[in-house]
Formats: C-alpha cells, sequence, structure tokens
C-alpha cells in the first residue's frame, strides 16, 4: 500500500505555516499521509496525517541535506517506498528535496503551485511566473516542493495520528555541521509597523532613481521599502525589503512601483488592504494581486506625484 | 585552490511578452534578449573574491548552445582563469538531466576541483536544484542559498545560509563542497565591453555534451505550457500622466492615508 510522505519544516521550535501546504497537496493525492518531523516538533501538523514518524534528531540535524538522506533511507526500509515525497518550498526544503533526489534518484518537481487531479499533472512556475508548465512525474516514488500558500486550504483532519514510528540512530554528520542562528540586524524603521509603504523594484533603473522616491515617500508620508532586486544591488538597506526573505508586510496601502512581482516578494505584501502596482510590463504578474493597477513608467509617475502633491 | 563555477546564458523576459506556440509544446523566445542568469553573476564574484584572497583560480563552466560562450568569456573578464563549454543544442528542462551530464563531465575529464559554485537557481526554470542534485551524485557536502561566507580556509568553510524571514543559518562545510550562491551576497564586479572583449584571447575549451549522457534521462515529462491562472485582477487607471497622479492621490484619500 503506498503512500505520501511529507517532510515537516521545523524552524526555533516552530512548525512552519507552509507544512499546511504540504499537508493540503498530500490530501489531493487521495493516499495515506505519513508526516516525518523531528522528535520535539510540536504536533500541530499530526491531525492532518495518518501517521507520525519522529525522528530523534535536533530540527538543525533534521535540515541538513546530508543527514536527511540517511533519515529518507531508514523511512524506506522500514516503512517501504512512498508514492511521494512532499517537501516545502522554501530555502531548507528545496536544499532537502534536490538533495534526496540526487542520493535516491527521484524525479524532482520544485516549485509546484497547483496540482490537475484528473490528468495527475503539477503545475510550475517558469519565467517569474509568466509562463507555468505542466509536468509529470515518471514512474516510481517522485519528490516535490510545494509552493507556500498554494494548497493550505485543502489540509483535512483524518482523525488524528493513529500510529507513530521513531527513527534513531541518526548522527550529526562533520562535513556539514550547524553553529547558530543569525538574525539580520535592525533598522530604525520598521516597515511592518507602517500603513502606507511606497515600495520600489529593478524597473526604477538604478540607484540614482532612489532620492526622488525618497523625496515622494516624505510628501505622501509614507515609508519607502523595496523588493529584492533593490536590496540585493544595495539601493536600500536590508531592513527595507519586503518579501518571504525579507519582511512580510499588511499596510492598510501598498503602492508598489516598478515592482514585477516575483512570488516571494508577493507572498510578503499580498493581504495588504489595497495594493497598487505601477508597472511597464501588462503582463506583470503583480496586476494579477493588485486591486489597483497602471501601466506605464514608474519614475514618470513619480515626478508627476511629486508635482501634484506639491500643489 | 581550484575553484569551480557554472553559469548559464538565459532569456531576459523581465519585460518581454512571452507567447506559447505550438500547441503548447514550446515558448517563443526568439525576439528575446539573452543574458547571464542573475544568481550565477554573484556565484562568478564569490569564486573569484576567494582565489584573490586565499590563492588559486576560477574556471567557469557553462552548459548550452556556442552563444553561451557569451557568459564564459564575461567571467573571464571578471577574473577566471579560463572556461569550459558543455555544448548542447536544446535547453534541458529536467534537473536530474543537467545535473547528470555536469557529473559525468567532471568525471570523465577529471576536472580537479576544492569547491565548486553554482547560483541558488536560474532565472529561466526556477528549478533551483541542479547544484543539489550534482552534489549528491559526487557525493560531497552541500549548502545552499549562501548568503555570507565568513572563511574559507583549505579543508572547510563557514558560510551562512538565508532561511526566511530575515534569519539565517552559520554553517561549517568541509571541503570540497557544493555552494548554491543566493543573489546580494556580493556586489558583483563592473565588466567592460572591451573587458569581455579582450577575454576573447583567453583559451575556452569546448566539449560536446553527447559523451557526457551516461545515465542521464528525463526523469519528468513536460505535458504543455500554460499561461498563468488568472486571479481577479487589478482595476486599470487609464488617462494621461496628470489623471492617473490624481486618480491614486484619490485612492490614497480614500483610504485614509493621505489628506
Amino acid at each position: 500500500m503506498s503512500y505520501t510522505l511529507v517532510v515537516a519544516e521545523v524552524r526555533r521550535g516552530l512548525f512552519e505555516e507552509r507544512n499546511l501546504d504540504t499537508l493540503g497537496l498530500a490530501h489531493l493525492l487521495g493516499k495515506e499521509i505519513r508526516l516525518l518531523a523531528p522528535a520535539g516538533a510540536p504536533g500541530e501538523g499530526e491531525k492532518f496525517c495518518n501517521a507520525v514518524i519522529k525522528v530523534e534528531a535536533s530540527e538543525t540535524d533534521f535540515q541538513n541535506p546530508l543527514t536527511m538522506v540517511r533519515v529518507l533511507e531508514k523511512v524506506i526500509e522500514g516503512g517501504g517506498r512512498p508514492g511521494a515525497i512532499l517537501f516545502t518550498s522554501s530555502s531548507s526544503g528545496i536544499e532537502l528535496a534536490s538533495y534526496a533526489a540526487g542520493v535516491l534518484d527521484l524525479p524532482l518537481i520544485t516549485d509546484v503551485s497547483g496540482f490537475d487531479m484528473e490528468r495527475a499533472v503539477f503545475l510550475k512556475s517558469y519565467y517569474s511566473d509568466k509562463i507555468f508548465g505542466e509536468f509529470r512525474p515518471g514512474e516510481g516514488t517522485f519528490a516535490v516542493t510545494v509552493r507556500s500558500g498554494s494548497f493550505k486550504d485543502y489540509a483535512t483532519e483524518k482523525g488524528g495520528a493513529a500510529s507513530v514510528g521513531t527513527i534513531d540512530g541518526i548522527a550529526t554528520d562533520p562535513a556539514r555541521t550547524f553553529i547558530e542562528y543569525v538574525e539580520e540586524e535592525k533598522g530604525a524603521i520598521d516597515i511592518t509597523k507602517a500603513d502606507f509603504l511606497l515600495s520600489v523594484g529593478r524597473g526604477i533603473g538604478s540607484k540614482d532613481e532612489i532620492a526622488g522616491y525618497e523625496e515622494l515617500a516624505g510628501l505622501l508620508k509614507a515609508v519607502l521599502s523595496g523588493s529584492r532586486p533593490v536590496i540585493d544591488k544595495m539601493w536600500l538597506p536590508k531592513p527595507r525589503q519586503v518579501g518571504t526573505s525579507g519582511k512580510t508586510v499588511k499596510p492598510k496601502v501598498y503602492l508598489a512601483m516598478g515592482i514585477s512581482g516575483a512570488f516571494q516578494h508577493i507572498a510578503g505584501m499580498k493581504d495588504s488592504d489595497c495594493i497598487i502596482a505601477v508597472n511597464k510590463d501588462p503582463e506583470a504578474p503583480i496586476f494579477q494581486y493588485a486591486h489597483f493597477g497602471f501601466v506605464g513608467d514608474a519614475n514618470k509617475l513619480r515626478d508627476k506625484l511629486k508635482d501634484i502633491a506639491k500643489g | 585552490m581550484n575553484l569551480l563555477v557554472f553559469t548559464k546564458r538565459v532569456p531576459a523576459t523581465q519585460e518581454e511578452e512571452l507567447r506559447i506556440v505550438d500547441d503548447g509544446r514550446r515558448v517563443d523566445l526568439s525576439k528575446v534578449p539573452f543574458k547571464i542568469n542573475d544568481w550565477d553573476n554573484y556565484a562568478v564574484e564569490a569564486a573569484i573574491r576567494i582565489a584573490e584572497s586565499a590563492g588559486g583560480a576560477v574556471t567557469a563552466i557553462s552548459m548550452g548552445d556556442g552563444e553561451s560562450d557569451e557568459v564564459l568569456r564575461r567571467a573571464i573578464a571578471m577574473g577566471a582563469k579560463d572556461g569550459f563549454l558543455v555544448r548542447m543544442e536544446s535547453a534541458i528542462e529536467d534537473p536530474m538531466a543537467r545535473a547528470t551530464i555536469a557529473y559525468n563531465f567532471l568525471r570523465k575529464e577529471s576536472v580537479p576541483f576544492d569547491a565548486i559554485f553554482t547560483g541558488v537557481q536560474s532565472e529561466d526554470d526556477q528549478f533551483a536544484s541542479v547544484g543539489g542534485i550534482l552534489a549528491a551524485k559526487l557525493g560531497l557536502p552541500y549548502a545552499s542559498m549562501v548568503v555570507g561566507i565568513d572563511a574559507f580556509e583549505q579543508d572547510h568553510a563557514i558560510i551562512r545560509r538565508e532561511l526566511e524571514g530575515g534569519l539565517q543559518e552559520r554553517v561549517r562545510i568541509l571541503l570540497p563542497c557544493v555552494l548554491a550562491i543566493q543573489s546580494g551576497i556580493n556586489e558583483p564586479r563592473y565588466v567592460s565591453i572591451m573587458g569581455i572583449r579582450k577575454a576573447s584571447k583567453v583559451e575556452r575549451r569546448v566539449f560536446g555534451a553527447d559523451a557526457y549522457q551516461e545515465g542521464s534521462r528525463t526523469m519528468i515529462d513536460l505535458v504543455r505550457w500554460v499561461y498563468p491562472p488568472k486571479k481577479g485582477g487589478a482595476s486599470m487607471l487609464e488617462g494621461d500622466l496628470e489623471a492617473v497622479g490624481k486618480g491614486i492621490l484619490g485612492i490614497l484619500r480614500e483610504k485614509g492615508v493621505y489628506q
């Protein structure tokens, strides 16, 4: 009897919310669900699966690709091969999935955001969400990483985990060892507290344009933030970053200028009360999430807004 | 120290309209300009900085068609010693097949290395998995989402991995290893057209990918390409800049964030 193995993501003792997306997709796959989690992990995911396999290891060893492959080998040894192994589509989830796929020789589809049950095809983003590919894995056990927010509504209670198994004897691998968690430095301004964010992206063109946006933010009493490329290029400091690797924000108004809307950015701002997007590209994914949109040059509109605001 | 860095030439699709053709079998990229994969640019810079500070040489490797020579010349202009092109005429969608060819190439040609650098992902397919699969096949330790290299010694490195929400983990990893570099780790140096032209004088070796196919098979089938699922969509503001500007200020007033 085949089953779906869900690899839990646990960080600093928290059962990450995106685990509900892997559990949701697991429900759609329609087979028995076994959750693989480190022994000390909180149990909130357990009601969504049929069985739990606890691994006697720290969360950081559990989420180390070198040790995870040994865990998976033991799972297969004890319980047979699963039909599918599901990971979160996160920093660690993709790292674990790709390494495991390489060792165990599994077909792998990452960043899956849709599943067509009748045709048994998985939807995966290409070209920053401008095109999607429908993929079908080959024969045997396959691995998938699941995009956060895509399947959580499908996570279904199974009446609690009926059985609990344990895996032990997993030692830290000296080839890669965890040292410590590091928190990013705090900025003077907390963008998560702002009612009105003026957020800029790659589309503004260059660092020289930032001063004009700072001026506009001052006139509108908005706080200036940015998307990943703007932070990577050091046009704005890291504490101003909106997105999965930066801050998740929910302001009353999110005015996005020159941001095309990579998924990691969308995940950090989609719950804002009102999203206004300005972008040259009418196909930019951000228009799918915005309440109001304008197709045009962000810098020209910025200058016009400044003129109007100055009266 | 011998450092290898994989670099890929990708379509710059940010502001391009993409069309699906041939009944969903193909995405038309014929009018799209190509460029170096953004993540690989950071990976090349990271490898060169280590070679400069710890001593050693960087070899850039690209898997792609003849045009990919461009990203090798670019890496050489940035400071790589030489470049290898593993030439294949068509793009491979399956990260498993790509990683297997890379693995076979390194083994068959006995390419020496102390560490391999890749970008976290390529902008086109976003699989973010070739580095991990390659490391697994080589039996080497792997770390992805590397946003900091705090130490790089003969036998180990201390690196920082980016997790979510501003959290990082510091990790000790033994060499040889495979590191997938995240964007923003450094400020890649500027390369001039002149520098790239001068790099043409440095030898780049070309290898045919046909020789490295052993065990390489496509494990996932692309059924078809589709456009993104439509959500609600925005209510679009029309008119000249003056009208749009006033419209936006009106929305801000209505939402109570601007007087």
